[in-house]
């Protein structure tokens, strides 16, 4: 097809926009609306997905061996959890390591480790565990390595986030399709009331030879115009409202950080992406909601 | 060409709209199609522009049989001929130059191309100077008269005229069969005229086919009251 001719049916369906102003700005707003909360729940999944990743950064295994491991069953152990996919940063800590750091931790009472015949500090290796889900078949694993006499893990901290990530992520994705569900009844309804209102221009569009593809195109326009004039605008309320909840947590985090969370990622980091993800997604939507409509009300 | 061979078209409420229908229109006609309400022009007519098929039969238009015409190529087949409609099916919304431009849009021609050929058509059906209105600013006859001009838009070769006489005034009845006739002879566009005026069949004579239940029960030509003034 020409430009020019391209260019009449886009003009043609972002006409229809205005022309159809009631419906449009009601598809508009219920779009706007299920792009903010969809890109609200986008930022609050980016931003526990960071928490998560700082808390199972700090997340520690350790591993005491038996009290008589020789130097060749300490290698063998290390070279089994290098080996372990799961496992990183593998460390070794030695009896004279572990007292000395038992010491700095205990510098008041330091002068009482003096008293000590022979050093009562187990040799350990300390792992982190890459992903929390499987904190509890690791530590299964590496306790049936000979010479391990026990290992500490956090599991009751690692099934609590764990939860709390799963949560997040099940509520997430059902409002998310509850709200791509309501888009696109909304939009569809806002073509179909289009269609509608054109129906005499369609007919005479086919008695004159106009292709499928002529007739619907302005539909489509129509429908993506709005999803991206709505996933712009949701785009704006997010700014103003990250801003304003990133100003409340940018103030005081001593207690927050035990937590792992050091503070929301600035809005300026991920603009871009968010808005790129709202247009998109509203186009889509536009688009998903026209072919339903074109399809069941448009026959060429 | 158009040829009907064998054309039988049979509705799924029981009627039996068109029987055995054997009919050959050759290029450069012009043929009145007559009937009273119910004998079967409109079923004819959606044959001709391909808006349904024949129960049995074949309905060959420039050599093409239409029941084997799928998807787009029903759409490039109607802009080959030229519609005029009863009710003259104008956008309401776009003026009388928009009207004519927009099929030369749907048929993908350039915008120099479109501002060249609707001046040009407006100019045949002497409606130039009412570019710039809108449908319903005009008479009847007029807009009958943008309609032909939509049909000649795209130079085709038949135009189906279906009661174009219906919805205007008497008096303009003769100027519209008039400017078809027109056009027939100078471009030698075959004219295929739909109606139930038989007076005005009368006055112009040709080639009459008459359409009574479905069935052709006249098919001739007969001379014209005006041939005679």
């Amino acid at each position: 097809m020409r430009t020019s001719n391209v260019t009449y049916l886009v003009k043609k369906g972002i006409s229809s926009v205005w022309k159809n102003f009631l419906m449009s700005f009601a598809s508009f707003s219920i779009l706007m609306v299920s792009l903010l909360l969809v890109s609200c729940a986008m930022l609050l999944m980016m931003n526990v997905s960071k928490i998560m990743s700082n808390i199972e950064d700090t997340n520690e295994i350790t591993i005491y061996l038996e009290e008589n491991v020789t130097d060749q069953q300490v290698e063998h152990i290390k070279s089994v959890l290098e080996k372990n996919d799961d496992l990183t940063d593998v460390q070794y800590y030695s009896k004279e390591q572990a007292l000395e750091d038992f010491r700095n931790d205990m510098a008041e009472y330091s002068e009482l480790l003096d008293y000590l015949d022979e050093n009562p500090m187990p040799e350990s290796f300390l792992v982190r565990v890459k992903d929390l889900s499987k904190i509890r078949s690791v530590v299964n694993t590496i306790n049936q390595i000979d010479g391990v006499e026990q290992t500490k893990a956090p599991y009751d901290f690692a099934s609590v986030l764990i939860h709390i990530r799963n949560t997040f992520s099940l509520i997430g994705g059902a409002v998310l399709i509850a709200l791509i569900v309501v888009s696109i009844v909304i939009v569809s309804n806002t073509i179909r009331t289009s269609v509608f209102a054109r129906r005499n221009e369609i007919n005479i569009m086919r008695y004159v030879g106009a292709t499928s593809g002529f007739i619907k195109t302005p539909f489509f326009v129509e429908g993506m115009f709005i999803g991206i004039i709505a996933g712009a605008a949701a785009w704006g309320l997010t700014w103003l409202v990250y801003d304003s909840v990133f100003s409340l947590f940018s103030t005081d985090l001593t207690l927050w950080q035990m937590f792992g969370f050091y503070g929301l990622m600035p809005f300026e980091d991920i603009m871009w992406l968010v808005l790129a993800v709202n247009c998109v997604a509203g186009a889509l939507l536009g688009a998903v909601g026209t072919v339903i409509s074109t399809g069941k009300h448009i026959k060429v | 060409m158009v040829e009907l061979k064998n054309v039988n078209v049979h509705y799924s409420s029981g009627v039996d709209a068109l029987q055995d229908i054997n009919l050959r229109i050759n290029d450069g006609e012009f043929v009145f199609i007559v009937g009273g309400s119910g004998a079967g022009k409109s079923t004819l007519v959606k044959l001709l522009m391909r808006e349904i098929t024949p129960t049995t039969g074949r309905v060959f238009v420039n050599g093409k049989n239409l029941a084997k015409l799928k998807g787009n190529q029903v759409a490039k087949f109607r802009r080959s001929i030229g519609m005029v409609f009863q009710d003259f099916r104008l956008i309401q919304e776009l003026n009388v130059y928009e009207n004519v431009a927009f099929v030369l849009r749907i048929a993908d021609q350039s915008t120099r191309f479109i501002k060249q050929r609707v001046p040009y058509v407006l100019n045949l059906v002497d409606l130039a100077h009412k570019a710039r209105s809108k449908p319903k600013e005009l008479s009847g006859g007029e807009q009958q008269r943008v309609a032909i001009a939509r049909a000649l838009a795209n130079d085709p070769g038949l135009i189906i005229a279906d009661e174009p006489t219906g919805n205007i005034d008497p008096r303009l009845s003769y100027e519209i069969v008039e400017l078809l006739r027109d056009i027939n002879r100078s471009a030698g566009t075959t004219i295929i005229m739909v109606t139930h005026e038989h007076d005005l069949v009368k006055h112009f004579g040709g080639r009459i086919i008459n359409i009574d239940s479905g069935s052709i029960t006249f098919d001739d030509i007969i001379g014209g009251s005006d041939e005679d003034e």
